[in-house]
């Protein structure tokens, strides 16, 4: 973590180029590796396919080389910055974020199985991964909670219980909706109609637009400080895996509409409740300890949000457009 | 004087009053002003009704239809076992799930966790005003009521 650049530099230096070296190593690096990755590369990275997107067997076969060992990563030193070197208004604002990651990858984990059942064999495969990257993904902030933060419990459910109250009201907006979607899908599998809702939820708003957003805001301040590498190292980890989610999520919703161009109607329709929820906030956050304004957190959403409908070529009516306007910052992800 | 039996006429009554007055003070204080004026728009506006229904209460299962009109509930009354009440949303919960509410379990992980369900209804415009949903659940689940029937497994 040499490069110690603001947080926010990447939002007035536009979308980067990267080389095909750069591709090579991010997408090589072992976990020990990952600690020296810039993760504005890794967030570049999850677009750079998204034009031609890859096939569900590249995808799987992506993931067979990237996945990493949970435990192998060693959290003393960030339990040192986080009790010695941050401020409490450090903590308190990189609670108020993380939070929402740590109960958004255990919703993005149980909802899943169900989206399974009615995908194709090679979906399946991919499906499968992913859902083993997202149960990886909450042990990792189980893990963090416990031995960073100094949380207690005697299950995974009791550190969830211990962490929610840093969670926002706004919460249950996007992560109730997914899962009354699931329940839809689980009621019946094979509905075209349904899937797709599901989908828009769960990979363009959830995957696409919060967690690479949210994900963005803490791992620039621990680059920006050099502080927390354990935490660094796994969520970088954490969000080149959801490279691979995010692209075959966009993959799914792109061959679903242009199979059928009506399905654009079901993309617009979620669209219109997630954006109604998305205009309002419970509580207020700051952002500012972790190198953040507000403002700079709701123009990181509109980047990610307008490039994913962009790249794979969802365009929205006025009516969705000037609700995207008045988005506020979710502290959340999966 | 005994706190009303869960699901009997007298509960329903005393829920009907507390969604008409909403949430307390204490409850609203904490969270942005902006939360609670998309909290009054919807109720402004809201027209639906919820059957919310107890899967296995003892006896049979029921639901607790609540119709919204002009701001405040114009309808909340339980119904039976073997009635099917017509309702905008049709959700269910079971038995312990509700007790669970009334001990204080968060109302949003009620949603997340899919203790209550919609059943039948436009899961999209349902969402549309779930803030204004799980904040009625938490004054629902804070109304006195008596669980001393055992759930039937």
């Amino acid at each position: 973590m040499a490069e110690r650049k603001s947080p926010t530099a990447v939002l007035h230096e536009g979308p980067r180029a990267l080389s095909d070296q750069q591709v090579r190593e991010i997408e090589g690096a072992g976990l020990a590796e990952v600690l020296d990755v810039d993760i504005d590369d890794v967030i570049e990275y999850v677009h750079k396919d998204m034009r031609s997107l890859p096939d569900y067997t590249t995808l799987y076969r992506k993931y067979l080389k990237q996945r990493w060992d949970v435990y192998d990563l060693d959290f003393s030193q960030d339990k040192i910055d986080w009790n010695e070197k941050m401020t409490e208004a450090e903590r308190n604002s990189f609670l108020a974020i993380a939070s929402g990651f740590h109960h958004g990858e255990r919703q993005v984990e149980i909802e899943l199985p169900v989206f399974m059942i009615g995908a194709g064999e090679e979906e399946k495969l991919h499906i499968s991964a992913q859902i083993e990257d997202e149960a990886r993904h909450t042990v990792f902030f189980d893990r963090f909670y416990r031995e960073v933060v100094g949380l207690q419990g005697a299950d995974i459910m009791a550190i969830l219980d211990a962490s929610f109250p840093w969670v926002s009201e706004t919460f249950v907006g996007p992560f109730g909706l997914l899962a009354y979607q699931a329940d839809e899908v689980r009621r019946n599998p094979y509905d075209e109609r349904a899937r797709v809702r599901y989908g828009t939820t769960y990979f363009l708003w959830i995957e696409g637009v919060l967690a690479l957003s949210v994900m963005k805001v803490t791992l620039s301040y621990a680059r920006w400080r050099g502080f927390l590498p354990a935490y660094y190292t796994g969520f970088t980890a954490t969000c080149r895996d959801e490279s691979r989610h995010v692209q075959g999520g966009m993959k799914y919703l792109q061959d679903a509409v242009r199979k059928d161009p009506s399905m654009i109607k079901e993309v617009h329709e979620t669209l219109r409740t997630i954006l109604t929820l998305a205009g309002v906030a419970s509580r207020e956050v700051i952002y500012e300890p972790l190198g953040w304004t507000q403002d700079e957190v709701r123009m990181l959403m509109f980047q990610q949000l307008g490039r994913k409908l962009n790249d794979v070529g969802i365009s929205l009516p006025p009516d969705l457009q000037a609700m995207v306007g008045s988005v506020q910052p979710v502290l959340a992800g999966g | 004087m005994s706190e009303p039996e869960f699901f009997s006429p007298e509960w329903a009554d005393a829920v009907r009053d507390a969604l008409a007055a909403g949430p307390s003070a204490q409850d609203r204080a904490g969270k942005l002003p902006m939360y609670w004026d998309f909290f009054e728009k919807v109720r402004a506006g809201y027209a639906s009704s919820w059957a919310l229904g107890c899967r296995d209460l003892p006896g049979g299962p029921a639901s607790l239809l609540v119709q919204w009109g002009g701001g405040t509930v114009v309808d909340c009354h339980v119904t039976g076992p073997g009635v099917r009440e017509e309702a905008t949303y049709v959700l269910g919960m079971d038995y312990a799930g509700w007790q669970a509410l009334h001990d204080g379990y968060d109302p949003q992980r009620t949603v997340m966790y899919r203790k209550i369900l919609v059943e039948e209804g436009n899961i999209l415009e349902f969402f549309k005003g779930i803030y204004f949903f799980t904040e009625c659940l938490a004054v629902i689940g804070k109304v006195p009521a008596g669980f001393r029937a055992l759930a039937v497994s």
